[in-house]
């Protein structure tokens, strides 16, 4: 009961920032956005024709209703149709995400998985050089930029200046072997790329919890060493560590995506968000926009309901 | 500077109690022992050098003639090759390094400027108004993931060359505010703000003149990890035709590379990924180095 109440008092609490959001991007791509009427109309339009246009666009509405259309739209998933395809951007967002999800999903685990062990690796030799090894190994792949990962690993994966072995662009799944095929060169760019922020991070909290009373104490118990550093550490060290996991899901999965689908020529939702940019496709960026910006929002107050069940010690206050 | 009074030896035997051993003095005295941060700084004042002289017009003027065939090799006239119209680029490269600067500059003054200030207020009125606003302004901000952020900036900013710097620095200063609201949340409790409060000074002076100078440090090291992110996003950004549009910049530079890298010509791609490698992490060796020296009470 305690629990619920506490849910819902989170969920009002996202109540503006939700409105923020939306707020943000209508401002942005609806309100200051440039102006519609002349994409849509043909040569030498007549002043009635234009006049049907911006009513139809809601240019001739104050500011509140045309703010209210844009949540409406937001709320039932109905942004019209792209002015460049014509595809509904339901429809677009239905076919592309999916895919966007399966080519970022290895990537992001594994970079996660493996900077978690890596980042226990250097806690563990605190100050010897495997630390310092692997944190200034951390430092030199913080340094390389994602651009020239994903150009570096093209030639040396899919170029025949390199191994040849993978396709330079595209994308295919109806196999798992036609998966692999193209899901490999992007996913070990994003695991080379996040590898470096993500054990400095998870280093550093592991080596603060290291520090406490209780991991002094539980040694001293001769507690053995992957033992210790699973349960007595890891284990406290979860709230930062899930925070960051999720805080990073909407970024990896829309900030990365736009890069490497842009680059490899994969239909998710980054190339589209990408071309869309490109041409100023309104319907389509309004909706990426602001989809991403509430589900992230919806996805913190999941993480502050979460820490709940994961610590006890978080308050319900 | 009011920083707390210093004790006779410092734990690392640091030469103990000159009469004026502040802060700053010891933080000083650790980044000159720190070999990594003292050659970061070294690399990063050879780069700014060979920015200075590209405003200057000393070097790198020819970036934009057309100086050779197309795709030469590397030779003494041009040391990274030519691209596919004939420039230098090498030329076109070092041209870049004033770029980086520019943005680099112009977003990490800026943010710090920004989060330092909101950070302040916010910290200061912890609880009020203006803190629940700049706390509300930060979650909103934050929420939009910055690509699209810069997208719809850019969108709304119809190609103006600066939307990039704009949207750079509505999302860089978040972190930095967020360190100083936390930071001027604990110094508002101290004796010296209750002292100047009981003096009359009024609040406004308070927070700029009393307060804020003591979170230089927050400010000094988030200023130059604010930069390297600059760089890098202003990089990927040019790349996807948001960034700089006239003018050079390693991502038009890596742009331009991605069909000469599968023909087999690495001239463009080699030189902007080392030179904008090299300054990245001489950057990153820096900010590592200042945080270490600035900030006692981080575990490392």
């Amino acid at each position: 009961m305690e629990m619920l109440q506490y849910s819902l008092r989170k969920l009002l609490a996202g109540i503006p920032l939700i409105l923020g959001v939306t707020l943000v991007s209508f401002l942005l791509m609806v309100y200051f956005g440039p102006d519609q009427t002349y994409t849509l109309l043909g040569k030498n339009p007549t002043p009635e024709q234009i006049a049907e246009v911006r009513a139809q666009l809601g240019y001739d509405q104050p500011f509140v209703t045309r703010y209210a259309g844009y949540l409406r739209e937001l709320a039932t998933l109905d942004f019209g149709s792209s002015h460049s395809t014509g595809e509904p951007v339901s429809a677009l967002l239905g076919r592309t995400a999916p895919v966007s999800l399966a080519l970022v999903a290895p990537g992001f685990v594994l970079g996660n998985v493996l900077a978690i062990l890596l980042a226990l690796l250097a806690a563990h030799h605190r100050s010897r050089w495997p630390d310092k090894a692997i944190m200034g190994l951390a430092v030199v792949g913080m340094s390389i930029s994602f651009l020239i990962v994903i150009v570096a690993f093209q030639i040396v994966f899919s170029s025949a200046s390199g191994l040849n072995m993978f396709p330079v662009r595209g994308w295919g799944a109806s196999s798992l072997r036609e998966y692999l095929h193209f899901v490999t060169v992007p996913t070990l760019a994003i695991v080379f790329v996040s590898l470096g922020y993500n054990t400095r991070f998870y280093r550093s909290v592991i080596v603060e919890e290291m520090t406490r009373d209780h991991v002094r104490t539980a040694r001293a118990f001769g507690t053995p060493p992957a033992r210790l550093m699973l349960r007595n550490v890891l284990a406290n060290c979860l709230i930062p560590i899930v925070t960051r996991i999720v805080f990073s899901i909407p970024l990896i999965a829309i900030s990365g995506s736009l890069i490497v689908e842009s680059y490899f020529g994969i239909p998710g939702i980054g190339k589209a968000t990408y071309d869309a940019i490109m041409v100023g496709d309104q319907p389509v960026l309004k909706a990426v926009v602001g989809l991403t910006a509430v589900l992230f929002v919806l996805a913190q107050l999941f993480v502050d309901i979460l820490y709940r069940a994961v610590d006890p010690r978080v308050s319900l206050q | 500077m009011n920083a707390p009074a210093a004790s006779a030896v410092d734990a690392n035997g640091a030469p103990a109690a000159s009469r004026r051993e502040t802060l700053w003095h010891k933080a000083l005295w650790k980044l000159r022992r720190d070999r990594a941060g003292m050659a970061g700084l070294a690399v990063v004042m050879l780069y700014f050098l060979a920015a200075i002289g590209v405003w200057l017009g000393w070097w790198a003027t020819g970036w934009a003639e057309v100086a050779g065939g197309k795709w030469e090799a590397p030779s003494a006239a041009h040391w990274f090759g030519t691209n596919l119209i004939g420039q230098d680029i090498f030329a076109r490269s070092v041209y870049s390094i004033s770029t980086a600067f520019e943005v680099g500059l112009v977003v990490a003054v800026l943010a710090t400027l920004l989060g330092g200030v909101l950070g302040a207020l916010a910290g200061f009125f912890a609880g009020r108004f203006t803190d629940e606003l700049v706390v509300w302004l930060m979650g909103v901000l934050d929420s939009i993931p910055f690509y699209l952020l810069v997208a719809a900036i850019a969108f709304a900013m119809a190609g103006n060359p600066y939307a990039m710097h704009v949207a750079m620095i509505s999302t860089f200063w978040i972190t930095t505010a967020r360190l100083v609201r936390g930071e001027v949340i604990k110094l508002r409790q101290l004796e010296f703000v209750e002292a100047a409060h009981a003096i009359g000074v009024p609040e406004y002076t308070i927070v700029f003149r009393h307060i804020l100078p003591n979170t230089l440090h927050i400010l000094l090291v988030q200023s130059t990890i604010t930069f390297v992110a600059a760089i890098k996003s202003e990089v990927i950004l040019s790349f996807l035709g948001l960034g700089v549009k006239d003018g050079m910049s390693w991502g038009l530079m890596i742009a331009e590379s991605t069909i000469e890298v599968l023909a087999g010509f690495f001239g463009n791609f080699l030189a902007a990924s080392l030179l904008m490698f090299g300054l990245v992490m001489a950057f990153n060796f820096l900010s590592d180095a200042l945080q270490d020296a600035l900030d006692p009470r981080q575990v490392s």
